[in-house]
């Protein structure tokens, strides 16, 4: 019934403009109907007096200019047709308004093969509450700091560039937490790197010891005969606040800034840092190291390297060196979908720093490098 | 791999542009205020030139104009078509202007494309809710207003309206360069 309901109203608005009166008539009579099946509160949302007086307000002028040009007859024709599509439109949008739904429109999206544009359409009415808020915030703090109406109008250009910049802050956000949920419709692997080196993926929280760990693996990897090529993130601590991250050079031991701790909102890629080439660049030297027989070590993939930039087209070609033995990669737990569908690694083994099964994660890296290549 | 952040960007900025339309745009239509149309084109233009000089990529502006008329339609009275229509000559013109020229001639081409429509696009909207004898009496309405041919003074309108837009684009095009600034991005 509801889908009859549903196919009536369809049909009613493409009714309503077809060329005659009556037509446009019924329409909205069975518009109005179908409408009240489907659901009563968007047809009393429709009654409202200002909606109402805007539809007959738009309906009078047409009346008024076509009786104008063309005399009383037409006019009221015209009038009454413009009034009866609008009167189908206005209950048609606020059926389907009452009815839109994130997860619902997701769906429909992904039975239509249009999983990006539904993620898109979410996010946009996601973020809608939150514009509109920061917009309402924004101008209340410009009219104050303004002191005037025409000081104010003066100054919208800043006002327009600061709503302008968080909107784009926003929107790289968005795209990390879309990493970070594995949503791969946003993350769409291309070209997904495909290795026969053993990956290890390290992971755990955020302060865990996941750099440690890895370096000692390093060592260790050394230490039996197996040349290690890479890189390191270790975290620059000052007065007991991380500050910052350098790269280290797994085969040299040289280092070169990474990234500094700025003020929030002032960071880049929609992080609370601001990233240096020279370490980039350090890391790229490192990787291109990469021969036959050795491993890599990737400190760490975030969801910087997760959409293709950072480190990761250095990260790919030194994958793609034939004969790599095996790769260390560290990630925070929420990446790691991400990551194995990023390296088509669906046999890679995940050390979980947080895992109370893996007692020593250090012989775990190794062994696995070690008896499973 | 594909960065994908171009397609987060168009989806939020469409949502900026929808949201304004819904807001701004509505009180402005219920205020009647003279050439809202017009003011609303530009704030449009503004969101569309800033999105494209920070995401270069051919498609963002389009996939923005389908956010703004998505959320445009989920407003009470969304779905008439004046403003959806303006909504998607406005993305199709900056599209295709990005597509055509370089940078700062772009914008201001878009713009000059995008508002030069508006005029147009009344006559079209008239068409589509009255059918020919109400775009014929709008178009008469306006030559007898201003008592010459109402092709001519459509011309002028067209004319009008696109020389704001192109000046419109180029300042949006300035705005945007300093947005990129303040995200860190060079200029």
């Amino acid at each position: 019934m509801r889908l009859a309901a549903a196919l009536v109203l369809a049909a009613a608005v493409a009714a309503a403009f077809t060329p005659r009166i009556e037509v446009a008539a019924a329409a909205a009579a069975a518009a109005l109907v179908a409408a009240w099946r489907l659901d009563r509160g968007a047809v009393r949302a429709v009654a409202r007096f200002s909606l109402v007086l805007g539809v007959a307000f738009a309906a009078a002028v047409a009346a008024a200019a076509v009786a104008w040009s063309s005399g009383l007859a037409p006019g009221l024709r015209v009038g009454g047709t413009v009034l009866l599509r609008l009167v189908v439109l206005a209950v048609a949008a606020s059926v389907v308004a009452r009815k839109v739904d994130v997860e619902r429109l997701l769906r429909a999206a992904e039975r239509l093969g249009l999983e990006r544009l539904g993620l898109l359409l979410g996010l946009s009415l996601n973020a809608l509450p939150h514009l509109t808020h920061t917009a309402t915030t924004v101008w209340t703090a410009h009219r104050l700091r303004s002191g005037g109406r025409w000081r104010s109008m003066r100054r919208l250009p800043e006002l327009a560039e600061v709503l302008l910049a968080h909107t784009a802050r926003v929107a790289d956000r968005a795209a990390a937490a879309a990493a970070l949920r594995g949503h791969t419709a946003l993350i769409r692997v291309t070209a997904p790197i495909t290795t026969t080196a053993r990956i290890v993926v390290v992971t755990g929280r955020p302060g865990g010891g996941k750099t440690p760990v890895v370096a000692a693996a390093a060592e260790e990897l050394g230490r039996r005969g197996i040349r290690v090529v890479g890189f390191l993130q270790p975290a620059v601590v000052e007065d007991g606040r991380k500050v910052g991250f350098e790269l280290r050079d797994a085969a040299t031991g040289e280092t070169a800034e990474l990234a500094r701790r700025v003020e929030a909102g002032e960071g880049m890629h929609g992080t609370s840092f601001v990233f240096a080439q020279a370490g980039f660049e350090l890391g790229r030297r490192a990787l291109a190291a990469a021969a036959p027989g050795v491993v890599l070590v990737v400190d760490e993939i975030g969801p910087v390297e997760l959409r293709g930039g950072g480190h990761w087209p250095a990260v790919r070609r030194a994958l793609a060196v034939s004969g790599v033995r095996g790769a260390v990669v560290v990630v925070r737990r929420a990446l790691v979908p991400s990551l194995l569908v990023a390296l088509d690694a669906t046999d890679a083994v995940v050390v979980d720093l947080e895992d109370p099964d893996v007692d020593d994660p250090v012989a775990a890296i190794v062994n696995t490098l070690i008896f499973n290549s | 791999m594909t960065d994908l952040r171009p397609w987060t960007a168009a989806a939020l900025y469409g949502a900026l542009w929808g949201a304004m339309e819904a807001t701004a745009g509505t009180a402005l239509h219920l205020g009647r205020v003279p050439l809202r149309g017009e003011i609303m084109g530009l704030l449009g233009l503004l969101c569309l030139v800033c999105l494209r000089r920070l995401q270069p990529r051919v498609g963002v502006v389009l996939t923005a104009g389908v956010v703004a008329i998505f959320l445009k339609v989920f407003t009470l009275g969304g779905l008439y078509p004046g403003p959806l229509v303006g909504i998607a000559l406005q993305a199709l013109a900056v599209e295709l202007a990005f597509l055509v020229a370089p940078g700062p001639w772009a914008a201001a081409l878009g713009g000059a494309v995008a508002l030069g429509t508006n005029p147009v696009q009344r006559v079209i909207t008239a068409w589509i809710l009255g059918g020919t004898e109400a775009a014929t009496a709008v178009l008469r309405a306006v030559g007898e207003l201003g008592g010459v041919d109402p092709v001519v003074v459509l011309g002028a309108a067209v004319g009008l309206a696109a020389a704001l837009g192109a000046v419109g684009g180029a300042l949006a095009w300035r705005l945007a360069g300093r947005v990129r600034r303040r995200l860190g991005g060079g200029s």
